[in-house]
């Protein structure tokens, strides 16, 4: 994205023709990828003229001006139908865009279509009855997931049928997907960026970012989506650095935490190789590296049900009474359980979550970032429930929003870049957690690590 | 104020019945099979609630009032 800003603006490349040549990709690629609800390819051709013939006007350009980006279909689009990934909303058009859609249109982008996701964000797998599952673009035998909720995102950006597209995260789904398909994302910290306009699915929990295939793009797109907005007001009035400035490629003297207990030793054996191997790589760039243990993030998934399940419930309860056949069956029992949560239990979720967050506000007091992997496992088929992890054997979905959800409860940005592959050629992600508002740093370390390696450019075998 | 706050043992078991009780409560109409999808995963979510037994008593729920 940055590189195609730059070129846009120079006139080396016209936005017409790159927004052309990414339909024509999502043409021939999408029919078996399936990250595309609906392809906007009418309004994208107009932008990209218009943006075309501002470039040559000689007008002042946005920071994304002309470059075209995907919206997973959470974001209310203005006159473009949003389903959420459901049926419910199969037919939906909201009268008005979400604050995150109408600020990256005033930075220049333009949307290219809505994507496709686990249906009302409610699952780390990926998966949609409704629209068919998103293919992971990595093994092209084999269906496997993309890791979820925002499997189109992460589809499209590592086939690279767009260059950047817009994620959500509740328990891990922009990080999973990122690092499921072998891209860069980033869960801003809580308040950072406007959820106003993007269907909720736990609203205390709820965090929206980029997902790119680098971190600097990841840092371009959360620039122009950043800042205060009086329609959330758990938005912060804190300013937003120049993120793109912070990536300096320095990281003498930065002190890294990395997560041993619960983390690294539940991870699967490559995974964990993998995390130290980019401590390592981080440790020979200047940064010192120890060993961190945080001992309250066993409450998580405790203080994940307590709060998560009644906060979902609570926005699809009328629903859930009236069409509730409508629902995918995963999602349709997920939110019913919600129904069995009380206020007294809901409340002691909260508390944990206070627990947490200071543990890890403690551990950052002392340290600049905190490493983890992003997954503890790499992208399972479609249909696999279980998985073994050393001699033991979890469920899928703990196994994927295992490392994820504590920094959903806390709040911390936390981002996910590409650290290595598996024998089997699948992508692994390491988790870079920052303190509260320090996108910057998150980002500087993620760029840092992205100078001295190359998986990030790797492209997968569909993207051919 | 004690230095620790106990919360209860936990709960008995749930049944169906008792789940199906609260759902009609809720106005949620459940078939026997649902409920007995549902039963194992609600207790799931008890059962590690009702662990955490003790949270110092200064500890506030993260969901705060805020109106600035």
């Amino acid at each position: 994205m940055t590189e195609l800003a730059r070129m846009i603006a120079a006139k080396n490349v016209s936005s017409v023709e790159v927004v052309q040549a990414h339909l024509d990709r999502i043409a021939a690629l999408d029919g078996k990828l399936k990250s595309y609800i609906t392809v906007m390819g009418e309004s994208a051709l107009a932008a990209a003229k218009a943006a075309e013939a501002a470039v040559h006007a000689g007008a002042d350009l946005g920071p994304l001006h002309g470059v075209p980006m995907g919206l997973k279909d959470l974001y209310c689009t203005k006159g473009v139908k949003t389903t959420g990934g459901s049926k419910i909303l199969g037919n939906w058009v909201p009268a008005e865009d979400a604050t995150v859609v109408a600020r990256l249109a005033g930075a220049g982008a333009i949307a290219l279509g809505k994507l496709n996701m686990h249906e009302f964000a409610y699952g780390p797998e990926g998966l949609n009855p409704h629209y068919g599952t998103p293919w992971n673009p990595w093994d092209a035998k084999v269906h496997r997931i993309c890791g979820g909720s925002s499997s189109g995102s992460g589809a499209s950006v590592a086939a690279g049928i767009c260059p950047g597209a817009l994620g959500s995260d509740t328990g891990g789904s922009i990080r999973l997907p990122s690092a499921l398909c072998g891209i860069s994302g980033i869960k801003p910290t809580y308040g950072r960026v406007s959820r106003a306009g993007v269907l909720p699915l736990a609203w205390s929990m709820d965090h929206v970012g980029p997902m790119c295939r680098s971190a600097a793009d990841c840092a371009l797109m959360l620039a122009a989506m950043s800042g205060y907005d009086p329609r959330d007001p758990t938005t912060s009035v804190l300013p937003v650095p120049d993120y793109a400035a912070a990536l300096t490629g320095q990281i003498k003297g930065l002190r890294i935490g990395l997560l041993r207990s619960f983390f690294l030793e539940g991870a699967g054996q490559t995974q964990r190789a993998a995390v130290e191997a980019a401590a390592k790589a981080l440790e020979g760039q200047g940064a010192t590296v120890e060993f961190v243990d945080l001992a309250k993030v066993t409450l998580g998934p405790a203080a994940s049900h307590a709060v998560l399940a009644p906060e979902a419930y609570a926005y699809h309860e009328e629903w859930l009474k009236t069409r509730a056949a409508e629902y995918g069956a995963d999602v349709r029992e997920r939110l019913r359980v919600g129904a069995f949560v009380t206020g007294a239990e809901y409340l002691k979720g909260q508390r944990l979550r206070t627990l947490l967050r200071d543990e890890v506000d403690e551990a950052l007091a002392k340290l600049d970032v905190l490493l983890a992997p992003s997954t503890a496992i790499e992208a399972t088929p479609v249909g696999q429930n279980e998985v073994r992890i050393g001699s033991e054997t979890f469920p899928v979905r703990a196994s994927l929003i295992r490392f994820t959800r504590p920094f959903n409860l806390t709040g911390h940005p936390a981002a996910s870049v590409p650290c290595g592959f598996t024998a089997e050629g699948l992508p692994m992600g390491l988790q870079i957690v920052g303190r509260p508002f320090d996108e910057a740093t998150v980002l500087r370390v993620a760029d840092a690590y992205q100078r001295i390696t190359d998986w990030h450019t790797r492209r997968p075998p569909m993207a051919a | 104020m004690p230095g620790i706050m106990q919360y209860s043992p936990p709960m008995e078991k749930l049944t169906i019945d008792t789940l199906r009780t609260l759902a009609e409560a809720q106005g949620l109409e459940l078939t026997d099979t649902e409920l007995a999808a549902l039963l194992p995963l609600v207790e799931a979510g008890r059962r590690g609630l009702a662990a955490v037994r003790e949270i110092p008593p200064t500890t506030e729920p993260a969901s705060q009032f805020r109106i600035l």
